[in-house]
């Protein structure tokens, strides 16, 4: 039966036999329960294993390998990002402490009883769900946000309404933010422009394509192999290895752009695609996010294949990489964004292999007669990494509640 | 002296151990450098060596078609009394990093905080709105229209009608605008990555802790931001301070974009674009090197410079 059980990671939906629950699921000090909505007695309750913490299943992420125990008293490990799939059956003896959500004031009430005192407490604050907030301070505070919500999309939604506007609509005034007869004519221009570049339009949007995806992927898993020792295994080096990672998080950019010029052409990479794919490769931000990822994961989950005999490759490809899927999405947006935003105007001199901001910024270089082209390429070029990130951002923010440099 | 050499003996004997606990440790973890291999060589190549080749080519002068000639502290001489354009940049950097740093990561945090008390969708839909300009790449050239120096520039239409000037204004192009426009694109920029962590920070914060702190008598918002939220935030808000240190001393599109290369009497100047300027237009290596050594050290200064900083916060 356990196999039907999913909890979703937001915790609000249970499946028992096809049958779909809603209630909450509530993480406590010692496991959680799920409580079928309006019912003050757990349906199911969870032990988390020794190693695992309430944050684990809050995260609804990794490292959310929890142990089930049924109503029957069977005790099931399950693992929540594979929709709570049984790994294995657990000795009957271990967890036999109820689940009890316990908070800190709890604790101090628990104190104060014991005293003989009473502590006093306003109940009806307590069980607001923001305690320490006034009213006004509220409304400044979502005034505030929206006035500078305002202010941060405007120039976006500027551009977008130029990219719709047709020429007589950009150059009125006083000028329109929104076209009132708007129009893709700047876009169909702007392929007609392209087609009459030198080098076909195409070619450009495959060269930023080819190294975005190329980049990533080598990214990827370089960086998560590096990741993975560093944050599983302790040998000589690792810690200061990635102490100097840490530090050139920093040097990122145009910082460094001299002097990796002069080494790539001592290494003839200049006008290659390596010039731009092999930085990418090493970049800093993906190896730290996912080490600290990957440290969020159960240690137990390693040393158990390993004594099983799975070889270190095998428990990275097989264990650790399918655990870690919130963080590859990190990286790979990460990755994405700067790859498809390079110009690379300084490492690649051929037209045939240039990429397609640098050919954008050649249209902007045509002046103010291409405003509406300029921007209706813009809308082309930023739409994409807003995109991803839209459909990735739980994924995204889930990654980076491990991303805290630790001193 | 007995005494001396027996405790020399015991250092040398101690680190010995040590060096061979360590060496055991790498033995048996030697596919552990096999995993490693491949991102450290590249790391190294791209990342490393540059800070080394830097260091080295300061010392010389080098323009790639001759080999490199020592010169010694020559460059750094020349860069700090001679180079007159220089000194605008590190004025324009300084004044850009200290506005849009700390100021940029302030607002960075105080909005991913206040974000943070939005229910769940419109807090989804927040962050988007705010991050988005980040990672936009060259959006920021909207801004170029909506700056521009005639009469359809939107700002400046919008001061005509208003009455608040006679004339278009120039503000991209005239030195007494040019910061103040920088400023406020680099600032519309600066949620990024930083934020992005405040924003998860928030959201893994034990919602147990608010109400302890609750029972222990704290009473706002603000008491609870100090006495609980900025402790519990400490790896975040290092990470983010190394971001807005890059993003802050990494001003080079922005300002060549805007307000052209080279701007009008090098006053939307940067260290970055001055490092662009000798490296990639007039190939003086060197001279570009002893830039980029100067902009390592200052980077690296600020970094820990904020880590012990931050290592106050909360106590």
């Amino acid at each position: 039966m356990s196999e039907n059980n999913i909890v979703k990671s937001n915790g609000t939906l249970i499946t028992i036999d096809g049958k779909k629950t809603r209630g909450r699921l509530e993480a406590g000090e010692t496991g959680a329960a799920f409580y079928k909505k309006g019912s003050a007695e757990p349906l199911l309750q969870w032990h988390y294993t020794r190693l695992h913490r309430m944050d684990n299943i809050r995260r609804g992420g990794t490292s959310s390998q929890i142990t089930v125990i049924l109503k029957d008293d069977s005790r099931y490990i399950f693992d929540l990002d594979q929709g709570l799939k049984v790994y294995s059956q657990m000795d009957k003896n271990w967890a036999d402490k109820p689940v009890v959500r316990k908070t800190r004031g709890d604790e101090l009430h628990r104190l104060a009883e014991l005293r003989g005192e009473k502590i006093q407490v306003k109940k009806h604050l307590i069980t607001r769900r923001h305690p320490n907030r006034s009213i006004a301070g509220d409304i400044g505070i979502y005034l505030m946000l929206l006035l500078v919500g305002i202010a941060m999309i405007f120039p976006l939604v500027f551009l977008v309404g130029s990219a719709l506007k047709p020429l007589d609509e950009l150059f009125r005034f006083p000028p329109p933010v929104w076209p009132q007869h708007p129009t893709l004519d700047n876009f169909s221009d702007l392929f007609v422009t392209m087609g009459q570049s030198w080098v076909p339009f195409s070619r450009y949007l495959v060269n930023t394509v080819f190294i975005t995806l190329i980049g990533t992927f080598g990214h990827l898993v370089i960086a998560s192999m590096a990741a993975f020792v560093l944050a599983k295994y302790e040998f000589p080096g690792g810690r200061t290895f990635f102490a100097i990672v840490t530090t050139c998080l920093m040097f990122s950019g145009y910082v460094t752009g001299i002097p990796n010029y002069l080494i790539m052409s001592r290494l003839g990479m200049i006008d290659t695609y390596w010039a731009l794919v092999l930085p990418a490769f090493a970049a800093p931000i993906g190896l730290f996010l996912m080490k600290q990822f990957m440290e969020g994961l159960p240690t137990a989950l390693i040393e158990a294949a390993t004594i099983d005999g799975a070889s270190q490759f095998r428990i990275f490809w097989s264990i650790v990489m399918p655990n870690v899927k919130p963080a590859w999405l990190t990286m790979i947006i990460f990755s994405v964004q700067s790859l498809w935003n390079t110009s690379a105007s300084t490492v690649i001199y051929s037209e045939a292999r240039k990429t397609l901001v640098y050919a954008l910024q050649q249209i902007q270089a045509g002046g103010i007669a291409r405003t509406g082209q300029v921007a209706a390429a813009n809308v082309i070029i930023v739409a994409v990494p807003i995109l991803i990130f839209i459909l990735s951002q739980s994924r995204i923010l889930e990654t980076m509640a491990s991303s805290g440099i630790k001193d | 002296m007995q005494q001396t050499s027996s405790f020399t003996s015991r250092f040398i004997r101690m680190k010995k151990d040590q060096f061979e606990h360590g060496w055991t440790l790498a033995k048996r973890n030697k596919t552990c450098y096999l995993f490693l291999a491949p991102y450290a060589i590249l790391f190294f190549i791209f990342f490393i060596l540059p800070i080394g080749t830097s260091i080295y080519y300061s010392f010389t002068y080098y323009n790639i078609l001759e080999p490199a000639r020592f010169i010694g502290l020559q460059n750094y001489i020349n860069l700090v009394l001679q180079d007159e354009v220089f000194l605008t940049a590190i004025k324009n950097t300084f004044i850009i990093a200290v506005i849009t740093g700390p100021v940029g990561y302030i607002l960075s945090f105080l909005f991913a905080w206040f974000i943070n008390e939005l229910p769940k969708w419109l807090r989804a839909v927040a962050v988007v709105i705010f991050y988005a300009p980040s990672i936009a790449g060259a959006a920021f050239t909207v801004f170029s229209i909506i700056f521009r120096g005639d009469a359809y520039g939107w700002f400046n239409s919008l001061l005509l009608e208003f009455g608040l000037i006679e004339a278009p204004r120039l503000w991209l192009t005239d030195p007494n605008y040019m910061m103040t426009i920088l400023i406020i694109v680099i600032l519309w920029m600066s949620m990024g990555t930083g934020f992005l962590s405040f924003v998860a920070g928030f959201q893994g914060i034990d919602k147990s802790m608010y109400e302890a702190g609750y029972v222990d008598g704290v009473r706002n918002r603000w008491q609870e931001l100090y006495h609980i939220t900025l402790p519990s935030m400490k790896p975040m808000l290092l990470f983010g301070a190394v971001m807005s240190i890059t993003s802050a001393f990494n001003v080079c599109d922005v300002p060549r974009a805007l307000c052209g290369y080279p701007s009008t009497d090098y006053a939307a100047r940067t260290v970055v674009t001055h490092l662009f300027d000798y490296g990639f237009s007039r190939f003086e290596m060197g001279y570009a090197s002893a830039i980029a050594t100067l902009l390592f050290l200052v980077m690296i200064l600020c970094k820990k410079a904020i880590s012990s900083l931050l290592g106050r916060v909360g106590t």
